[in-house]
């Protein structure tokens, strides 16, 4: 405990200086901004301004980084309450209670439950994220190969099982994404691979233009040329204000969203979206009176809010902890730590003190800023939704290019990025989810290598996988999650992923 | 046709190409994997996902229903990444993403012609500005160094 204030007190003393609360405030700032727009999420926001990082120390672009990621889930709300159009993909329960209570003239109370339920769960959620993360890291010390392999491969079919869809095809999508991880030098022969003898292609396909290609450019693609449809309801800032039976009805529920937000948040998937679902379902059953939601009832704005920011920092707890990102958005944010010279995994915490601990301080501040500016800036925010689609996406399309070109100063990046944009666009065509493919991609080095250094160390012999108690228990656990993820191939009845997507549909 | 058929052989070619393309790699044995071992056992399970996919795929939804409404916007806006894959480093940033924004506000979108010529300087040369000259982020500038 005393070690962990003394580790505080540095975080704060790192952030305390003006350089890094200017680059906290601007993240949280462009974070609600990227939050509030349709179709630009925090992954394309990370992409964008990751170029603007390269002259910051690591410290300074981390707080950035993870100001914009955290931003987004407070900026998602607003265009749930307000126009019914999730700006951000975790806000879609808000969508339901949340436009139907400003249609009756309570959007302010929304907009503030949700902001307060936001930072509630987000500064709740950083002490989980505090506790955990450190022996989580010492824990994961003890880890050989064999017992990497096995992680990463329950990682990526967890994440399968709760991407929601078929999980066959969303355990091609991890086999074509590993696929496409193999392509470059190989580390232990040094052989090329897969890459016809374009020299740029040495060090991989990158994951910044492989993540922008495919959720910017595809999100561009396939929603380029559709009619805006934008009705902004004005909410009425005078009675900004809950009442008293709003705010007591909405306690319940934020602490409820925060818990399982966070313990859901750490689990590979699309966490942040699921949370907030399970949160909706699970105030909906324990309400005495179901029958509200729907209609505009508080539960259903404060308890998905709550959710989805805790999960996005329960994400970070096997992304600093292990090195193991759990979405395509941690992915992006370990490749940006990647190019600072900062490789999250167990000995991050113990070798990089003053990086962990300012990012955890840093969003301590982050939260409380934002819920100190999200409401007064509401208005401001509101103005970004009048510049129509047309003229925003070309504005999406010329980031993505200078974001990712920047990366490497490289024109094949760029190329990638637009193959990845045409693969990701037809497979939402086929009904295939992209996060797998990106997490494949991001894995394939660590998982090879370990693969076969594990196998080197059995002298070939596979068993070495299920002989180890620790690994025997990740490949158990993937074992269920296929057979699961197969059981509506085998049974009518529909599952909780099903609806999920139903859900989705309906929003 | 269904797309799960369609896109289970898709990924069993895309298989059967990485086992073909990885013959110049040598496989090592299971004690010492080489460079082409994992990408075998990687396209031995895509082919046999994509076996499945298409053993299962006769109630999923028909190709014909899906829909490409915004396909020529999709198109013209693939042209353009295309354009400034190919084009960037010998034309320049500026120029390029003139052209490209040029083209997508004023002939894809129908944007006013000033509106067009304001939004077009205003966002590849004022990007230019705040990338290359504000935070050191080189960008290309072509042969005529523009």
């Amino acid at each position: 405990m005393e070690a962990t204030v003394a580790n505080l007190v540095l975080g704060f003393s790192t952030v305390f200086t003006p350089t890094n609360m200017l680059y906290s405030l601007m993240g949280c700032l462009i974070g609600t901004m990227v939050g509030v727009l349709p179709g630009v999420g925090p992954l394309a926001g990370i992409s964008m301004l990751l170029p603007t990082t390269f002259g910051m120390d690591a410290t300074s672009a981390i707080i950035l980084l993870a100001g914009i990621y955290y931003g987004a889930m407070y900026g998602g709300s607003t265009t749930s309450i307000l126009m019914r159009i999730p700006g951000e993909a975790a806000s879609v329960m808000t969508c339901i209670d949340g436009y139907a209570m400003a249609r009756k003239g309570r959007a302010g109370p929304a907009l503030a439950i949700a902001a307060i339920g936001s930072y509630v769960a987000g500064t709740l959620s950083i002490v989980g994220l505090m506790f955990l993360a450190p022996p989580l890291a010492r824990f994961a010390l003890s880890f050989g190969p064999p017992e990497y392999v096995c992680l990463l491969v329950c990682g990526l079919v967890v994440l399968s099982y709760m991407t929601g869809g078929s999980i066959v095809k969303n355990l091609s999508m991890i086999c074509l994404g590993l696929m496409a991880g193999m392509i470059g030098i190989d580390q232990m022969s040094g052989y090329f691979r897969f890459s016809y003898g374009v020299t740029a292609l040495g060090d991989g396909i990158g994951v910044v233009p492989v993540a922008v290609g495919l959720f910017g450019i595809s999100e561009i693609l396939a929603t380029a040329g559709s009619p805006d449809i934008r009705e902004v309801l004005k909410p009425r800032f005078r009675d900004l204000l809950p009442s008293k039976q709003e705010f007591k009805d909405s306690i319940g529920p934020i602490g409820r969203g925060t818990v399982l937000g966070f313990l859901i948040g750490i689990i590979p998937g699309s966490a942040h979206i699921i949370s907030t679902f399970v949160s909706y379902a699970l105030e909906r059953r324990i309400s005495k009176h179901p029958e509200r939601f729907g209609q505009g009832a508080i539960e259903g704005v404060a308890g998905p809010e709550s959710a989805n920011n805790a999960a996005s920092e329960g994400a970070l707890v096997p992304l600093l902890a292990l090195g193991v990102p759990t979405g395509p958005v941690p992915a992006v944010l370990l490749a940006a730590l990647m190019v600072h010279g900062i490789t999250p995994g167990p000995l991050f915490i113990k070798e990089q003190p003053e990086v962990f601990w300012g990012l955890i301080a840093s969003m301590y501040v982050g939260n409380f800023m934002l819920l100190l500016l999200n409401l007064p800036l509401v208005g401001i925010f509101i103005n970004l939704l009048r510049v129509p689609y047309r003229i925003l996406y070309p504005t999406i399309l010329l980031f993505c290019v200078v974001g990712v070109y920047a990366v490497n100063s490289s024109m094949v990046d760029v190329g990638i990025m637009t193959v990845m944009g045409v693969l990701g666009y037809l497979l939402r065509k086929m009904d295939f989810e992209i996060a797998p493919l990106v997490l494949g991609v991001i894995l394939a080095p660590i998982i090879e290598f370990s693969f076969r250094q594990a196998l080197a160390m059995s002298g070939g012999e596979y068993a070495i996988f299920v002989e180890r108690p620790i690994s025997a228990a990740f490949l158990a656990l993937a074992l269920f999650m296929i057979l699961l993820g197969l059981k509506p191939l085998l049974f009518k009845s529909k599952d909780w992923r099903e609806r999920l997507t139903e859900a989705e549909k309906q929003v | 046709m269904t797309i799960d058929r369609v896109s289970g052989a898709f990924l069993v070619l895309v298989g059967l190409f990485v086992v073909w393309e990885r013959r110049v790699l040598p496989l090592g044995s299971a004690s010492r994997p080489g460079p082409g071992y994992f990408p075998l056992l990687l396209a031995v399970l895509l082919i046999v996902l994509g076996v499945i996919l298409i053993a299962r795929g006769k109630n999923a939804k028909k190709l014909r229903s899906v829909s490409w409404t915004e396909a020529p916007h999709a198109v013209a806006i693939l042209g353009c990444c295309v354009f400034v894959s190919l084009l960037m480093e010998t034309i320049g940033y500026r120029l390029t993403l003139l052209l490209i924004l040029g083209f997508l506000f004023g002939v894809m979108e129908r944007i006013k012609p000033w509106l067009t010529l304001v939004l077009s300087f205003g966002f590849s040369l004022g990007t230019f500005w705040l990338f290359d000259s504000m935070l050191r982020v080189p960008l290309p500038r072509g042969w005529w160094n523009f």
